[in-house]
């Protein structure tokens, strides 16, 4: 049996390629070559009106022999100009990229690009050709492709960027997409270092299944996020699922917090970055409103709202960031078995005592802090005394001063 | 202008004269950098730290001075410990002399009759130190003691919890941020009111850099001091033809003017902030 498999396979192999070799010569005997199209095509000033435009018919055929369709014959794409004799029907039907490109043609038809463009009509909404150009079709790895990683953003900024047509006429959600992405970690990973397994449009968006985020299948839609971060950062998916923010260990009707909420889309910086660190309290404050204010309370988080504060410690240095833990449990960073440890990465010898120091303290809170409620309400009321006794002082003094100076000019001081 | 008056008397040694200058550096320089970390959630304290390079500065430029505090603290005890020693008195005599700095019973006539003179009645008959004043020198003590205190808690809050309970360090940050609350509130009102912004002297009492005042000035403002020095015949000795240098009348009121400026402006922003605190009810 094994041996009379590759035998049968051989014998198909030679029956097709007789049957093709019979065939293509006489399926079309006047079938044109690309030799006979450039003839026409390789006119740079070949060109034809199309609703009131003029449109250019001129084909670079030395960029055309470097793409995935060198291969191929003009009439495999522009089916209806196989035609004999040297003209064919015009205008023709718009070329159809999915009679071979077929699984990527329906996935394409079903995202929202496809939707607007082919159920809506929507003039203005990507087809093939507008990502993938028409006869300069490169492989996504040639640093000339519309589709190579660093080329992408400008891809997909000729709509998504302001004031282009797109934007003029279409309320997208996000604004100013390529700044703020050129601006974040992975941007500048990109256009920095050239670091193109960095994350682009496609790598979050995917290419042909773009959906909004509101889609429920969307790459980028809540439920989806974590999986879609995860295909790079697997790591960091793998501690968050078992800290408390995950869904796999706390279970609640609450929104749980993924990655986009604490990480921006598109402007995502890198954590060490000022500019993140700045922002961590804000973050958290989404949801621990309490916790954030009374932070900023205290030195930690006073400091860190002046310039150069980016260096005291933020929620994340004391509490961790994909790895929170809640306070009782062993693992966590602030429990009473850890916290030593982690105050020590600033404070030096820190001990028990040290820690007990309050990072969240207030003294609004009477039942929980009576020593600082009380301690302020001292303090406020020697200031209030005190300057209520020079203040009269004051007051009164000024009317007599007036006096006294008018007193002192007419004696001629 | 007032008329170049004839004799002059010293009022401030070169020494105390030196200290005070410590005290205006570093304690405008405390005021302004702990101040902007109080407010930190405010623009003008926020301009502040990136003017200045950041709160890592500040944080630095604070410990200076809070070092040169100490040290005039150390200098105003050598100057106590001089001024016992050439006073020939005890200790309790030295500070319970009814003309020393230290606050007694007269002074509380002081400020009864200081209170009527407001109103209408005789300018009271001062000493060379009246009441403001020892509350201003008092202050120096009880402020150093407590912010002194509860600053270098904070300074050194590892080594500070080994003897206390960490959480002490939040109760230490409450009382050194308002204790510093009221001591530059304090100085830039009530003070510079006192002794500069007084419709008398605006805008700048310049005694305190240039050292001497007119004796004709002596005699009205503390009239009980200049009878003391008539009657024991020390003015005869004291008082000097010589006024203070031209140049150093020049630069004590640019320097002063401009310390008194930057003091009332950094008040003004607090006041502005507090009420607008009040106003929105949080603290």
């Amino acid at each position: 049996m094994i041996k009379t498999v590759p035998k049968k396979l051989g014998a198909k192999a030679i029956f097709g390629f007789l049957l093709l070799a019979f065939l293509i010569p006489w399926s079309s005997a006047y079938a044109l070559t690309n030799e006979d199209c450039i003839e026409c095509h390789s006119d740079t000033e070949l060109t034809t009106e199309k609703d009131g435009k003029t449109v250019s018919l001129y084909v670079d055929v030395a960029i055309y022999k470097d793409t995935v369709h060198a291969d191929n014959g003009c009439v495999s794409c522009h089916v209806e100009a196989d035609v004999e004799g040297d003209e064919h029907p015009f205008p023709m039907s718009p070329v159809n990229c999915s009679e071979c490109h077929d699984t990527i043609g329906e996935t394409y038809m079903n995202s929202a690009h496809g939707e607007a463009a082919m159920m809506k009509n929507d003039a203005l909404a990507p087809k093939c050709k507008d990502c993938h150009t028409k006869h300069d079709i490169l492989s996504p790895k040639d640093r000339r492709s519309t589709t190579y990683p660093m080329n992408i953003p400008f891809t997909c900024g000729r709509c998504h960027r302001e004031g282009s047509n797109m934007t003029s006429t279409h309320e997208l959600g996000k604004h100013n997409i390529v700044e703020n992405y050129s601006m974040s970690i992975h941007g500048k990973g990109l256009f920095e270092d050239g670091l193109i397994v960095t994350a682009v449009c496609s790598s979050c968006h995917t290419a042909h299944n773009v959906q909004k985020a509101t889609a429920p299948n969307s790459s980028v839609n809540r439920n989806n996020i974590i999986s879609t971060c995860k295909q790079c950062h697997v790591g960091i998916a793998e501690k968050f699922k078992n800290s408390v923010h995950s869904a796999t260990v706390t279970k609640t009707d609450k929104k749980l917090p993924i990655c986009i909420d604490c990480h921006n889309a598109h402007t995502i910086a890198r954590v060490k970055d000022k500019d993140f660190r700045l922002i961590i309290a804000e973050q958290c404050s989404n949801c621990h409103s309490h916790e954030t204010e009374t932070y900023f309370e205290t030195y930690h988080g006073r400091a860190s709202m002046l310039w150069g504060g980016e260096r005291t410690a933020k929620c994340s240095d004391c509490h961790g960031s994909h790895d929170i833990l809640p306070a009782q449990a062993p693992g966590s960073k602030i429990n009473a078995d850890n916290i030593v440890n982690t105050c020590s990465k600033c404070h030096p010898k820190a001990n028990a005592s040290f820690t007990t120091y309050l990072p969240h303290a207030t003294h609004h809170n009477k039942d929980k802090y009576p020593y600082l409620f009380y301690t302020f309400w001292a303090m406020t009321g020697l200031l209030v005394g005190t300057f209520s006794f020079f203040g009269l002082h004051t007051v009164l003094w000024v009317p007599r001063s007036i006096i006294e100076r008018i007193k002192l000019i007419s004696k001629g001081h | 202008m007032d008329k170049e008056p004839i004799l002059w008397i010293e009022r401030f040694s070169v020494f105390q004269r030196f200290i005070h200058l410590l005290i205006i550096l570093s304690f405008i320089t405390l005021a302004v950098t702990g101040m902007a970390l109080k407010f930190a959630i405010e623009d003008w304290a926020q301009w502040i730290a990136y003017t200045s390079g950041g709160f890592a500065v500040l944080g630095a430029l604070h410990r200076f001075c809070a070092v040169i505090t100490f040290f005039y603290f150390f200098l105003t005890m050598i100057l106590l410990y001089t001024k016992w020693r050439d006073s020939g008195q005890s200790i309790f005599g030295f500070l319970l002399d009814p003309e020393g700095l230290v606050p007694n019973l007269n002074d509380a006539k002081e400020l009864i009759a200081t209170v009527k003179w407001f109103f209408g009645g005789k300018r009271p008959y001062y000493g060379r130190w009246i009441y403001w004043e020892k509350f201003d020198f008092m202050a120096v003590f009880w402020g150093i003691a407590v912010i002194g205190g509860s600053g270098l808690a904070l300074w050194f809050p590892v080594q500070f919890s080994k003897f206390f309970p960490g959480y002490w360090l939040n109760i230490a940050t409450i009382i050194h941020s308002d204790e510093a609350l009221l001591a530059a509130g304090f100085i830039f009102t009530i003070h510079f009111y006192n002794t500069h912004l007084r419709p008398e002297k605006f805008p700048l009492d310049p005694v305190i850099f240039v050292g001497s005042i007119p004796v004709s000035e002596l005699q009205h403002e503390r009239p009980r001091e200049y009878d003391q020095l008539i009657e024991t015949g020390e003015l005869a000795k004291l008082a000097t033809r010589r006024a203070p240098e031209a140049w150093l009348r020049r630069l004590s009121a640019v320097f002063g003017i401009t310390i008194v400026s930057f003091g009332s402006i950094l008040i003004v922003s607090i006041i502005v902030t507090m009420l607008k605190y009040i106003q929105h009810g949080m603290h």
